[in-house]
């Protein structure tokens, strides 16, 4: 726990002022007049799960959104100027994202003189001078490294304090920076080096910079923040110090104590109890530390953990798609072999994995032909491809599917995101698969296709199928699921099953909370 | 909708510029020179000098289909073409050996290739290029650095200038081959792996093709057309030690442009075809014209790049739709990525 005293941000200048700022996307109010305060030199926790408006913020902050008119946003008392990037610059506000965006193959000289500019004399590189400025730059984070070192040879912090310290940059175009917005700095680091991380945190706060700190993970929140703005649905749920709040308060605030209303349409379905379809045996494959499971015909599976716990790569390594260390797969009676995704297809395993423009589907071919290239077979007549029985299938499925535009010729790339996963859905139903392995199957799709998709799912299942859902929408897998498991640090940790299943649940333990404690704290009282 | 939903006719510049710019060309030139240009001899001639260009260009077709470069198409021809007509004159091969011969050494080196770009997982362009000098040497091995006498007899000769209908035959051999490769293309589960791999390699992996195998296959089609060009082009024009690396960039031009032609977006084998003769119809016109030596090179460089340049162009104008649409995609159905889920309880 934070000794530092909660009365820091009344003492000290505002770094960040954010007040009553609401944005509504098509008649969908992603945030509801949210208030934000950050003092100088304070390290301030911004909490939210998936969907609370923490991003939206974000991104109104940097300019990329612009807010709803009505609110006010102040960065070191000056007012930020609606959806300008560089007004957000020009004030002192500083971003370091997820995607840390340095060049591994360069010096980390040359990686922090890559925006500010090079120290130049007729011309030619200084590199003296560029190595002074960077030892200089790197020690306001708390870093003592070699400038001359390659990015791409530094530990995971270490690069992530290459990026804070590029970003704390002096500029002589713009005043001192003022804001520090961290998104999920430590989502991606190993546990050893969080601690790193966080101590350069410090160093940067204690100079007076005032730390917006994004993060799923509540241990930092506890060793690094002093103050916690918690967003649920869009408002601000609670303001508080970190000295005065508990941890299983805190995950009730981020969770709400609301009822789980999702209907949950898989609570009828039955699962069969034979032969397991699918069973893993100690899977490892870095973050993933052993993994065992079972997937039975008719069984829903979710996967659930935050960002780094493994949930990214579990169903990638099932089916090949990412390189396993360790560990079997077994279909039924075939077993396997790593790295094979044609060979998992045989065995009756279909992948729909998560990033639909790069591995789902192929966006300049047409909606048939990204449907039919799963399973060539049944056209193949007389030494050609029979266009006319593509087409008929083809046309059936975007039936089926409720495609649209029902344009079986069109480029994949033509249609809104949600056509464009069912179009892949259908790819995979066709093959008529024993086991689905679905990796966030509904993200970046509109609430109509998500409910089809949804049913589409549940029916596979119901037909004999075993489906495994990987996704960090925990309502989704409230909604769907009979089991979910939990992972966090590459381990399953917890297994939800039956009226268990709920939102909450899955929240509390991805956040790492015994299961119900802390539900049932009154909101109110805190904030 | 009807199946040519993606390829629908229009008059517009889209798809059939390419017509448009041949029919151009025939007018400009018959009605310039209609004595020397709107002649039977000068259609028969045209189509048969363009139809080893063609042939390469069919070749190099494939490869880029997958997404793989080939640059060594040009080195293949050629040594296909010294190879072929020295085994014929200096080693008394027969005919039938020989182009065999041509044709297994066309296809080893295709078979290195491959190996090189999926074994070993060098960038193809760098791999063919590679290839392309290590072939230039090994012609010049076998060819002693002189050029070969062509083999005396008619059956070499007649093997591509016996005509058919007034063109001389290898016109038809490079139609046949034409069918057979837009065949595959179009109409084989092949095609449409090789197109699945030009446009995302890894998706294409995780929809269980092999990737490796048809990039591989791939770059032996291309080598072992290559090849047999070669060996048309030593029977047609006699052997030169030079002519390979001259075709290159015809070929190159021709596919890219093809690629703006008929179906936009996609390298086809019509639209190769169509560039093919655009670009020779219109150098063989101006050069009734003018008699100048560079009008060739000329001609070919600034179509390369101008269909290069125009492809670029509307893929960018493609991606900037594509952009567009996602844009308001995203914030009309999911606002901000996975930041706003459905409200849960009241």
């Amino acid at each position: 726990m934070s000794a530092r005293s909660e009365s820091v941000a009344d003492r000290e200048p505002s770094a960040l002022a954010v007040r009553g700022v609401s944005k509504t996307f098509f008649g969908n109010a992603a945030l509801s007049g949210v208030d934000i305060d950050v003092a100088a030199g304070e390290v301030h926790a911004l909490l939210g799960e998936n969907g609370s408006g923490k991003s939206t913020i974000i991104k109104i902050l940097a300019g990329y959104h612009r807010p709803d008119p009505g609110g006010e946003i102040l960065v070191a008392s000056r007012a930020l100027e609606p959806g300008s990037p560089d007004s957000a610059y020009a004030l002192g506000c500083r971003f370091v994202h997820q995607d840390l965006g340095l060049i591994d193959s360069r010096s980390i000289a040359d990686n922090l003189a890559l925006v500010a500019g090079f120290p130049l004399k007729w011309g030619t590189v200084r590199d003296g001078e560029l190595r002074r400025i960077a030892r200089r730059d790197l020690a306001r984070v708390g870093l003592d490294l070699d400038p001359d070192l390659l990015v791409g040879a530094l530990s995971p912090a270490e690069r992530t304090g290459v990026a804070v310290a590029r970003a704390l940059r002096d500029d002589a175009s713009a005043p001192p920076v003022s804001l520090l917005v961290l998104d999920e700095p430590t989502a991606t680091l190993p546990d050893a080096e969080v601690q790193h991380l966080l101590s350069m945190v410090r160093t940067v706060a204690n100079r007076g910079v005032g730390v917006l700190y994004v993060t799923h993970r509540l241990e930092e929140v506890f060793q690094v923040a002093t103050t916690i703005t918690v967003l649920r649905d869009g408002h601000r749920v609670a303001r508080v110090p970190v000295s005065s709040v508990s941890r299983a308060e805190l995950i009730s605030l981020l969770v709400g104590t609301e009822f789980d209303d999702v209907h949950r349409v898989s609570a009828e379905l039955p699962v069969e109890h034979d032969e397991p379809l699918l069973v893993a045996d100690a899977l490892s494959a870095a973050p993933i530390d052993r993994i065992s499971l079972e997937i039975r015909a008719g069984d829903v599976v979710g996967v659930a953990g935050i960002t780094g716990s493994g949930r990214e790569s579990l169903l990638s390594v099932l089916f090949g798609a990412h390189p396993r260390q360790a560990g079997t797969v077994r279909v039924g009676q075939t077993s396997l072999p790593p790295s094979r995704p044609d060979l998992a297809m045989r065995a009756g395993v279909a992948f729909l994995p998560p990033d639909r423009k790069t591995q789902g589907g192929f966006l300049d071919l047409s909606v048939r032909e990204n449907m039919t290239i799963s399973d060539l077979g049944p056209f193949w007549r007389r030494l050609r491809l029979s266009r006319r029985q593509e087409k008929t299938e083809v046309t059936s499925w975007i039936e089926r599917l409720s495609v649209r535009p029902p344009a079986a010729e069109a480029p994949l790339s033509s249609l809104s995101g949600g056509n464009q996963q069912k179009v892949l859905f259908a790819k995979w139903l066709r093959r008529s698969p024993k086991v689905f392995l679905l990796d966030e199957p509904t993200q970046g799709v509109d609430i109509g296709a998500k409910a089809e998709l949804h049913l589409e799912i549940l029916e596979a299942a119901r037909a004999g199928a075993g489906v495994v859902v990987s996704s960090s929408d925990t309502d989704e897998l409230a909604a769907l699921c009979h089991r979910v498991l939990v992972l966090r640090e590459g381990r399953i940790v917890t297994s939800l099953a039956g009226s268990a299943v709920t939102a909450a649940a899955i929240s509390h333990a991805c956040l790492g909370a015994d299961l119900g404690a802390g539900v049932g704290v009154d909101d109110g009282g805190i904030s | 909708m009807s199946a040519t939903d993606g390829r629908r006719f229009s008059f517009g510049l889209q798809s059939y510029s390419g017509l448009y710019l041949w029919a151009t060309f025939i007018i400009v030139f018959g009605v310039w020179k209609p004595d020397l240009f709107l002649t039977s001899a000068t259609l028969h001639s045209v189509a048969a000098a363009q139809a080893v260009s063609a042939m390469l260009a069919l070749g190099l077709l494939i490869p880029l289909t997958a997404g793989v470069y080939d640059l060594s198409v040009g080195a293949v021809t050629n040594v296909s073409a010294v190879l072929v007509v020295t085994l014929q004159t200096v080693h008394g091969v027969s005919m039938g050996p020989a182009i065999l011969a041509a044709i297994a050494t066309s296809a080893a080196i295709g078979t290195a290739s491959g190996f090189i770009v999926v074994k070993l997982k060098v960038n193809s362009f760098v791999a063919t290029l590679g290839m392309a000098t290590v072939v230039a040497a090994i012609q010049t091995i076998i060819s002693g650095g002189t050029q070969p006498f062509p083999p005396s007899g008619s059956a070499w000769t007649s093997f591509t200038q016996q005509t058919v209908l007034g063109f001389q035959i290898i016109v038809l051999y490079m139609l046949v081959l034409a069918f057979v490769v837009w065949w595959v293309l179009d109409h084989t589960p092949v095609g449409r792996y090789l197109y699945a791999i030009g446009g995302s390699s890894e998706a294409a992996r995780l929809t269980g093709i092999s990737v490796g195998r048809w990039t591989w296959l791939s770059l032996i089609a291309s080598s072992t057309i290559a090849g047999t060009a070669g060996i048309f082009y030593a029977s047609l024009s006699g052997p030169s030690l030079t002519f390979g690396q001259a075709l290159l960039l015809p070929a190159f031009a021709a596919v890219f442009l093809g690629s703006t032609q008929l179906r936009p977006g996609r390298f086809n084998v019509w639209g190769t075809l169509l560039a093919v003769y655009v670009l020779a119809t219109g150098v063989q016109g101006l050069q009734f014209v003018t008699g100048v030596q560079w009008l060739n090179d000329m001609f070919n460089g600034v179509a390369l790049l101008a269909a290069v340049s125009f492809a670029v162009w509307r893929q960018g104008a493609k991606g900037r739709r594509r952009e567009r649409a996602t844009a308001t995609d995203t914030q009309a159905e999911h606002p901000v990525d996975a930041d706003v889920k459905q409200p849960v309880g009241s």
